[in-house]
């Protein structure tokens, strides 16, 4: 028995004690294989899954290490199934491989003859493989590269892929710092993805991921397509990219609803990819219509469903997924995982935040007494009215007013999910919205005033949940949300976790009705976040009218 | 005197001999015999002596077929010819067990050691009856040789096509006595032409050595540190299936033993394969730790309570030592080949399990140096005790021996541990206690209601746990989660909210972070809220005046009513008498329904039972004419067979006087010309109890020993066995 600072569990997890002076060392020492589940205050969770052994054995580390790594930290003698375990893992990897063939174009080739015999047998993979060449060699269909490896992947076989990216058109992009400094794990990630080919990386919210971009691009070498979520973010990628590269204004071009530019970097929108017209996906050729050499898939936690298909036959070309947080709530990260590529980098938001990388921020929980007559009617409500109904409560506006009151001098943001209850706090706070219907160009200019310092207050609904750079708002309150999202929690938290000029720490205000279904999905929200080791406080709302915050 | 019998040498040995004769074969003396005569029958009985040679290793077995083969009386000198010189140290051997004796014209086996080596032994025919001159076989004809060849190493029969018209070497053979005929198709090798062609020795290989056991060479310190976690974990899982079945006890099979379904359950519920689980199962039925319940639940017993309190290495010998001695074989469990063969079930037990066991864990601790290679360590057991009956099993078993053994953490990557050597060798096992990680009684508390108990738990903290929170991960530490379900749960074991957070309080390291406190006040504040309880009936008044009134009046104690709220009263006798009390005691209530509706107006009773009129007795109605004809057309054609059967069983008691005999000959050859002429005739045939009955019957065809017919007693098609007709005749 060593006394080292990881607890080996025999369901595969890992437990650090980040508490111990060892942690760093252990960390970085078990990154490479393991998967970051949660990281809060004291002990984080890491996995030791297939994939993550098998993305190391990609990276070049073997079993052996791994092995020495898992004795070398443990705090007590680490059970001899899971040693088994994660070398036959391990060997499993490689055994097959894509190779580029110059005659039939995609190959299969294996090492081990009974592997291949059990593959081509599976239901699922038969249809994508072409003629057997000989024992070892079996042809694949180019196109289905994406899809084999999915199937591979699946049925515990994964394929090395040795067939190589294309390089893509090439264009020349640099990095140009001269007023600014890449951070070391923007550098990290960046290496991270490009030695790995594709992947994703995950960065808390206002940690830079632009920047990644950016890195990986100047990687690459070669046209770009990004991929955002709407409008604006394409506008703050463009800024971004011309704040950071070479590249000038013509290079760059916007894709989206209102303008439909091609240049070697173009910004596109998920929304215009997936325009459906006369029931076809009329923009999904531009993948096509370009030699592209990377595509950057930003908040690749919302990519929709036509994309991933879309994405699955362009496996040779390269991927970059960018998001704070991994979670989709309809359980599709595997999808993610296979289709763009395997996580290549992944940090606990706090140890952004002790590098003074991300603001300190502080998460709260108002709590909201509802009335009487409102308890009454919300215990009467139809159930799926409830949650409207409590999350929308008086007592609510009430707490909100108080709140921007006690901040008043600071940039806050007022986030809701229910556009009545936000055009009714907007009036009774006497600040603008920005809700779905506002035009882009009316919203860039409240930004904008925002920004500044001319707008201290604004009300915004869903649309600015993601991708909005917003450095200096320090307080959120949020009224509402969309039911249990923990992903929609945490990128709210991130619209204010942009390291403020003046070092100060924002503050994250959830309102929240007492005793009501909004307290349930307030507890699942919160999850997330957590689990990245935020801590909740609790207020009541009396304590915000009395000032006790 | 004349030394010829076992008895006669047995009465010749001293005290010694007997003594190591006793050791080696412990059943000789259980129960002790009356004399050296008995002693010497018991020696010689069959059961005694297989227990015997199934001891011997395979270079001892040799020997003694060696010895089998030879004609009595027999020289060492004989045997070392027809084997190995070092044959002359095993003979000694051999002797001491009393499986060969030495008597006055050379050495002898005692009665029945042939007949439980069985036929042909060694692979070799029984000895020549005729003179034979064996040089002859060097200038054997080619297609003799060739013969030869595929019976020298057994079995020693051939089959031939016929042995009039043998072919050319069968022919040279017979003629020259070197093949004996058995039968019409059958030949056999006599015994000195084996061993002659086998070069005069009367096995192949000679196993006089032990074959090596291979394996590789491990770190001993991470020995040591894979043994304690298998020790560490196996407590851990005996632990969690014994908690697991005294919160949802698994149902026993009718047969007897855990269900697949319930053994995949636990499987599951630990993270293990079944193999392992079903291990775990009959690991603590062993101990004594589970048993099977009136009810056929599957449950704890009391001594899980005790074995909780005990230290590491106590509970972990009270797993291990029962597991060293039984007959049971968990691995038998969830074979393809033995699908119903269940755990804890009736099925398990096997002969020579134990000494198996025993067998591989010995040679584990003479080997300790190597993790060994299974093919090479079975070919070693099977050297040391060459199975004779079931060596299939005996091949699985060593394997199973061998997880086991690791599972168990005698074994740490496949090399003994310390704990198992100090376990075989029966010393004190407190080493593990001082190995295992020292149990800790904290927690550390997160932000995201997760609680980490960083090293085994001490028992009560690890209860209490239990209740409040659900366990996400379980190894070296234990990761709890909260959520208002399981705190719910811990109010319903009786705790209060406030007990709880002075509980985690106490037991954490860290502060508890706000949102559990408010977490567990928010659930506790709920809890028992609203209440439910079972009454009979409830007396509400709007003046709560009347009702206090009510509540003190003496005689209304009968009732024991209860105040429920200021106008509620419940009591648990029935509305209807509880108005009567009421009535009586000058007060005036009205009855009302469930829905709350006044009943006024008299009471009237209604049954609860369905309408049942009796049934009208002595009239008829009119039958209507279809039924009629129906009535009579059944009644006819009953007639019809009837009087056909009656007449037929007429004939049959009539010849019941004289139930036909006949010999089995006859028997066949009258059924046979009956059938052809397609007759009646009666048999007497004999049932499952020998009772013997006349039946008549239309014999139809003669097929693998029985007689298809009609039976006309019941008119129907049936089989009758021939052997049990005791005679047939003619009608």
């Amino acid at each position: 028995m060593t006394d080292g600072p990881l607890i080996v569990q025999s369901d595969k997890t890992l437990l650090l004690d980040i508490d111990h002076a060892m942690s760093t060392e252990c960390r970085r020492a078990i990154a490479p294989f393991a998967e970051l589940e949660r990281s809060p205050e004291h002990i984080h969770t890491y996995r030791l899954t297939n994939l993550g052994l098998w993305n190391a054995r990609a990276a070049g580390h073997d079993a052996e290490m791994v092995i020495d790594t898992l004795i070398k930290y443990s705090r007590y003698a680490v059970p001899h199934s899971i040693l088994v375990d994660v070398a036959e893992t391990m060997s499993r990897y490689g055994r097959l491989r894509l190779e580029a063939d110059p005659i039939h174009g995609l190959i299969l080739v294996t090492t081990d003859t009974a592997v291949l015999e059990e593959v081509i047998r599976a239901k699922k993979i038969a249809p994508l493989l072409g003629v057997r060449i000989d024992n070892d060699t079996i042809a694949v269909h180019p196109s289905q590269r994406g899809q084999i490896k999915q199937s591979l992947l699946r049925l515990g076989w994964p394929a090395e892929d040795f067939a190589g990216y294309v390089d893509g058109q090439a264009h020349d992009i640099e990095l140009k710092q001269d007023d600014w400094k890449i951070r070391p794990y923007q550098e990290l990630a960046a290496e991270g993805f490009w030695h790995g080919g594709s992947g994703v990386v995950v960065l808390p919210c206002g940690a830079g991921k632009t920047i990644v971009g950016a890195a990986a691009m100047a990687h690459a070498k070669a046209t770009t397509l990004i991929l955002v979520t709407n409008t604006i973010a394409a506008r703050q990628w463009r800024e971004e990219l011309l704040k950071r590269t070479t590249l000038n204004e013509d290079e760059i071009g916007e894709y989206s609803g209102a303008k439909k530019e091609i240049r070697p970097v173009t910004i596109a929108t998920y929304q215009v990819m997936t325009k459906k017209k006369d029931g076809v996906y009329a923009h999904l050729d531009l993948f096509d219509t370009h030699d592209w050499g990377l595509i950057i898939y930003d908040e690749v936690h919302l990519l929709p469903a036509p994309i991933f298909r879309f994405t699955a036959d362009i496996q040779s070309r390269r991927r970059l997924g960018l998001t704070a947080t991994l979670v989709r709530e309809d359980g599709m990260e595997g999808e993610v995982f296979s289709l763009i590529g395997p996580k290549r980098f992944d940090v606990p938001w706090k140890e952004i935040e002790s590098q003074g990388y991300i603001a300190p921020a502080q998460c709260v929980e108002v709590r909201v007494n509802l009335s009487e007559t409102e308890r009454i009617s919300y215990a009467t409500a139809e159930p799926e009215e409830r949650y409207r109904f409590c999350a929308t409560t008086r007592t609510k506006r009430n707490v909100v007013e108080s709140l921007v009151a006690h901040h008043a001098g600071e940039q806050i943001l007022v986030i809701g999910q229910y556009i009545d209850q936000l055009d009714e706090l907007s009036e009774t706070l006497g600040v603008p919205l920005i809700k779905g219907e506002t035009p882009v160009k009316e919203r860039e200019i409240l930004f904008n005033k925002f920004r500044t310092g001319e707008v201290t207050c604004l009300v915004v609904s869903k649309v600015a949940n993601f991708s909005i750079d917003l450095p200096d708002a320090t307080i959120a309150i949020q009224v509402s949300g969309a039911f249990g999202s923990r992903q929609e929690e945490a990128q709210r938290l991130g619209r204010i976790l942009r390291p403020k000029s003046d070092g100060r720490s924002a503050t994250f205000y959830s309102v929240v009705s007492r005793d009501t279904i909004d307290q349930d999905f307030a507890q699942n929200r919160q999850r997330f976040l957590a689990e990245q080791g935020y801590a909740y406080k609790i207020i009541d709302a009396d304590d915000v009218f009395q000032g006790k915050i | 005197m004349q030394m010829r019998s076992f008895t006669d040498y047995l009465r010749s040995v001293d005290d010694a001999a007997l003594l190591e004769l006793f050791t080696l074969r412990a059943d000789l003396i259980s129960p002790v015999p009356s004399d050296i005569a008995s002693l010497a029958v018991r020696a010689c009985s069959a059961p005694s002596l297989a227990r015997a040679i199934d001891a011997l290793n395979q270079w001892q077995f040799q020997i003694l077929e060696a010895c089998a083969v030879i004609n009595e009386p027999f020289s060492e000198k004989q045997i070392v010819a027809v084997t190995e010189k070092a044959a002359t140290e095993v003979i000694s051997e051999l002797i001491a067990r009393g499986l060969i004796y030495p008597s006055d014209d050379g050495m002898r086996l005692p009665n029945s050691v042939r007949e439980v080596l069985g036929n042909e032994i060694a692979g070799l025919g029984p000895a020549s009856m005729a003179k034979i001159n064996l040089k002859k076989l060097d200038d054997a004809p080619a297609a003799a040789t060739k013969v030869l060849e595929r019976l020298i190493w057994g079995p020693p029969r051939g089959s031939i096509g016929d042995i009039k018209n043998p072919g050319a070497g069968v022919a040279w053979l017979l003629e020259e006595n070197f093949m004996v005929p058995l039968d019409q198709r059958t030949v056999i090798l006599p015994r000195e032409v084996g061993i002659y062609l086998r070069g005069g020795k009367v096995h192949k290989d000679r196993s006089v050595v032990p074959p090596e056991i291979k394996g590789s060479k491990r770190d001993a310190r991470n020995v040591q540190l894979a043994a304690i976690a298998n020790v560490a974990t196996v407590l851990r899982w005996a632990d969690e299936i014994l908690e697991y079945w005294a919160q949802e006890p698994a149902d026993a099979l009718r047969a007897g033993g855990l269900g697949v379904r319930d053994l995949k359950i636990i499987a599951t519920h630990m993270g293990i394969d079944e193999n392992c689980a079903a291990f775990i199962a009959e690991l603590v039925y062993l101990a004594g730790l589970v048993t099977i319940d009136a009810d056929d639940k599957i449950l704890p017993t009391n001594n899980f309570d005790i074995w909780l309190t005990q230290s590491a290495s106590v509970r972990w010998q009270a797993l291990a030592a029962p597991w060293l001695i039984t007959s049971r074989v968990s691995g038998l469990v969830g074979r393809a080949e033995s699908k119903n063969t269940a755990a804890l079930g009736p099925e398990l037990d096997r002969v020579n399990a134990a000494s198996t066991r025993a067998l591989v864990l010995k040679l584990l601790a003479e080997n300790k140096d190597v993790a060994p290679e299974l093919e090479s360590f079975t070919k070693r057991v099977k050297w040391c005790a060459p199975s004779k009956r079931n060596p299939g099993l005996q091949e699985e078993m060593v394997h199973w021996t061998l997880r086991e053994a690791e599972w168990l953490g005698i074994t740490g990557q496949g090399v003994i541990s310390k704990y198992g050597q100090e376990f075989l060798s029966g010393a004190d096992l407190e080493i593990i206690d001082a190995d295992l990680p020292q149990p800790v009684d904290h927690i550390l508390i997160q932000s995201d209601n997760t609680a980490i108990a960083p090293g085994p738990l001490v028992h009560d903290v690890a209860a209490v746990l239990a209740i409040i929170a659900d366990i996400e991960s379980r190894g070296g530490a234990t990761v709890y989660r909260f959520n208002d379900t399981t705190i719910r749960r811990g109010l319903d074991h009786g705790k209060t909210g406030d007990e709880i957070i002075s509980f985690l309080r106490k037991t954490s390291k860290t502060p508890i972070p706000q949102p559990l406190e408010y977490l567990i006040a928010d659930v506790a504040k709920k809890h028992g809220r609203l209440r439910v309880g079972n009454t009979s009936s409830f007396i509400r008044c709007e003046d709560p005046a009347l009702i206090t009134q009510i509540i003190s009046d003496k005689r209304l104690e009968i009732l024991s009513l209860r105040r429920i709220a200021p106008e509620v009263m419940i009591c648990d006798m029935d509305a209807h008498d509880v108005m009567n009390v009421l009535r009586n005691a000058g007060y005036l209530p009205a009855a009302e329904s469930t829905n709350g509706m006044l009943l006024t107006g008299p009471r009237s009773s209604r049954a609860q039972s369905k309408p049942r009129p009796p049934r009208i007795i002595g009239e008829l109605e009119v039958p209507t004419d279809a039924a009629l004809t129906a009535a009579i057309r059944t009644i006819r054609v009953g007639e019809k067979s009837s009087h056909k059967q009656s007449t037929l069983r007429n004939i049959a008691n009539n010849a019941l006087g004289a139930l036909p005999r006949t010999t089995a000959n006859e028997t066949l050859d009258v059924l046979l010309k009956y059938i052809q002429e397609q007759r009646s005739l009666s048999i007497g045939y004999a049932d499952n109890n020998g009772a013997v009955s006349h039946r008549i019957i239309d014999p139809l065809k003669i097929s693998a020993g029985s007689l298809i017919a009609r039976d006309h007693g019941t008119g129907e098609m049936q089989t009758f066995r021939i052997p049990r007709i005791t005679g047939v005749a003619p009608l």
